[in-house]
């Protein structure tokens, strides 16, 4: 199977990830290929249906329905993406610069195709963004990660070509890095909220 | 002694070994328990030695002192004699210092459970423990340090002295936040008062977190990971410069448990900044950390104990990168006293201190038994147990922490709090169920290490390590 790498292989990316990872070792798709016909279109549904979600159902953290105004849903989605797409490309650049110390290949477009491959099960998780209950939605995305990390650990060392340890190693390391980079978003959130930045909940 | 007869004291070490895990099931058992107060608060039974307060309380304390203690002694038993090559200094007294201590936790727990508390998190054991931890640990210091000093090999290998400086702070810790005045056997009062005892109090708290929980285990990593990986550290001089910047700078980071609270400022923000400080130091061990690693993948695929440890480095980078951000005030003003603490906590505590310990018992239990480790699957099976618990603990207070953080500071349109506090508590309800189940996982991955480690030992053979003869100083 060509690696094509168009949105439109979802299916292919979801339910045979181990041809797809071949197809990339084989082929190497050009970076540019991955970003603008795969990853700018996945990126695009968790902000996508969050935004449905949020104004329609408001966010149930547990108590009654937290409602947002509309223009701070579409801003907050819009910065989701943007953070999303941010994700995407410093973690395909983090990948391949991480490729040397591990012999692995450092061609940046199989860095992204890997992160896509690994990130299509989230992405498409995030369908339960559409009801914004927080438990629900770590109830789907917990087993969407759990797939993802089993994607990321099967796929790593084939798709960069290199040994089965190597590529155990490389992965712990870049879940190292998928880890600090979240949880810096978590900091940066909550310190924009506290200067006053951020959207106005309950007014 | 002659050197060609000299052979190191392994028992003593084997013992604290033993009783490590013993702490960690017992310990991590009361955890889970509370965990599951959390959910079902009825499960006390109204019998106040089950209340949280108290089994919160023994959770703490044994798997600080009985599993992380017991393990940190144990280790730095067997790494100073190999790494100075000579036999431990006055090993009857390192066999009183290991009946002292578990006497010391096991009764200690016991008036926990009891009810007495001095009040002081993480130091709640009242005055005669106090009395009882200070004076092991002196004789702790003398058995280590009385080691480096009859030492035959000039260089105090780097482990050594991320395990001399826990010795040393901990000491200093424990006396100074401990002066206290008895009323009673039980109960005792702080000789500082106000703000001057919450920051003393922080002052012992985070250096606890910072020499015991960092610089100790770093003393374990030091060691065992280039045993593990039978590679050279990838660079010595960095974990050399890494110690030095750490211990300088950890001392100052306690006020950032203040913020906000009735301390001066200019403290806080002394605090916060030494904090952020902090990730320099921390980052390089894990670099360093990494990159020996990093040259002995192929040892993987037979070695179960290498991978808890590979796993471990990442955790120590996540958490000592959190800890830094949520030392800054204004992300500290969202997360203070919300569950993304607790889950900051167990990043650390689990991802880090017992990974490594689990890798490092994996490693150093076949070797003081004299025989193959009793079941490499099983290893492997509490290998991905403690992934699992880990991820999703951390995971559950996210979402836990992140939730309380929006509901407490969500105001009505007069400006009120929106949410009570039993709305939030009654929102944690699923959280707290996802971290029970975490919770139960990691004490099920520990439950097998614990039928593998001791399978392995009952088929022991005699081991006498010798100490290598041709070395002087």
């Amino acid at each position: 199977m060509p690696a094509r790498f168009s949105i439109l292989d979802l299916g292919k990316i979801l339910f045979s990830p181990t041809a797809v990872f071949q197809a990339v070792a084989r082929e190497s798709p050009p970076a540019t290929r991955v970003f603008f016909r795969f990853a700018l279109w996945l990126g695009l549904l968790p902000p996508l249906f969050a935004y449905v979600g949020t104004l329609k159902f408001g966010w149930r953290l547990g108590v009654e329905p937290v409602f947002l105004p509309p223009r701070s849903v579409l801003t907050i989605c819009v910065l989701y993406y943007a953070i999303l797409l941010f994700g995407f490309v410093s973690g395909g650049v983090v990948a391949r610069w991480m490729a040397s110390t591990y012999d692995a290949s450092q061609s940046l477009g199989r860095c992204f195709a890997l992160l896509a491959i690994v990130g299509a099960p989230l992405a498409v998780g995030s369908i339960v963004h559409l009801y914004p209950n927080a438990f629900i939605n770590v109830l789907v995305l917990v087993p969407a990660l759990i797939w993802s990390m089993f994607l990321l650990y099967r796929g790593l060392p084939v798709v960069l070509e290199t040994g089965p340890n190597r590529g155990m190693l490389m992965a712990s390391a870049l879940i190292a890095y998928l880890l600090v980079a979240l949880v810096s978003l978590f900091g940066i959130t909550v310190a924009l909220w506290g200067s006053g930045l951020g959207p106005r909940i309950g007014a | 002694m002659k050197s060609a007869t000299m052979n190191y004291e392994d028992r003593v070490v084997t013992a604290f070994t033993f009783a490590s895990v013993a702490w960690a099931l017992l310990g991590m058992t009361a955890g889970v328990y509370v965990a599951a107060e959390l959910v079902w608060p009825t499960i006390d039974f109204g019998a106040a030695g089950l209340s949280f307060g108290r089994l919160r309380t023994l959770h703490t304390t044994l798997v600080l002192f009985g599993f992380g203690v017991s393990a940190l002694m144990g280790t730095a038993f067997y790494t100073v004699q190999r790494t100075s090559h000579v036999r431990l200094f006055a090993p009857k007294l390192a066999w009183a210092i290991f009946w002292a201590w578990q006497v010391a936790i096991l009764l200690g727990g016991i008036s926990i459970l009891a009810g007495w508390n001095a009040g002081k998190e993480y130091a709640e054991l009242e005055w005669p423990f106090d009395i009882a931890i200070a004076l092991a640990w002196v004789a702790f210091a003398v058995v280590f340090f009385g080691t480096i000093a009859i030492r035959r090999v000039d260089a105090i290998y780097i482990s050594n002295w991320f395990y001399g400086a826990l010795i040393i702070v901990v000491a200093m810790l424990h006396i100074v936040n401990s002066l206290e005045l008895p009323a009673t056997l039980g109960k005792s009062y702080s000789l500082f008062s106000g703000a001057q005892d919450a920051v003393v109090q922080w002052w012992y708290g985070h250096n606890a977190v910072g020499f015991l929980l960092t610089g100790g285990f770093l003393g374990m990593l030091y060691y065992f990971l280039p045993k593990q990986a039978e590679q050279p550290i990838w660079s010595y001089r960095l974990s050399i410069v890494a110690f030095w910047a750490f211990v300088y700078t950890y001392i100052w980071a306690g006020p950032h448990h203040l913020h906000y609270h009735a301390i001066p400022a200019w403290v806080q923000s002394l605090g916060m900044v030494m904090s952020l400080i902090l990730l320099a130091p921390s980052w390089a061990t894990m670099v360093n950390g990494i990159m020996t690693v990093s040259g002995a993948a192929q040892k993987l695929r037979t070695d179960p104990a290498l991978k808890f440890i590979v796993l471990a480095l990442a955790f120590y980078g996540l958490a000592t990168f959190e800890g830094p951000m949520l030392a800054i005030r204004s992300v500290n003003v969202f997360s203070h006293f919300t569950e993304w603490t607790i889950g900051h906590v167990h990043s650390g505590a689990l991802g880090w201190n017992a990974l490594i310990t689990f890798g490092t018992f994996y490693y150093l239990v076949p070797r003081l038994a004299g025989a193959p480790l009793y079941s490499v699957q099983l290893a492997n099976r509490h290998f991905w147990l403690a992934l699992a618990g880990v991820m999703l603990y951390v995971l559950s207070m996210w979402g836990a922490g992140i939730s309380q953080g929006v509901l407490w500071l969500s105001l009505d349109s007069l400006g009120e709090v929106r949410f009570s506090f039993n709305d939030v508590m009654a929102a944690m309800h699923p959280y707290y169920m996802l971290r029970l189940v975490a919770g139960l996982l990691f004490l099920w991955g520990a439950v097998l290490m614990f039928w593998n480690l001791t399978q392995t030992f009952a088929k022991r053979s005699t081991v006498t390590v010798t100490v290598p003869a041709g070395a002087t100083a």
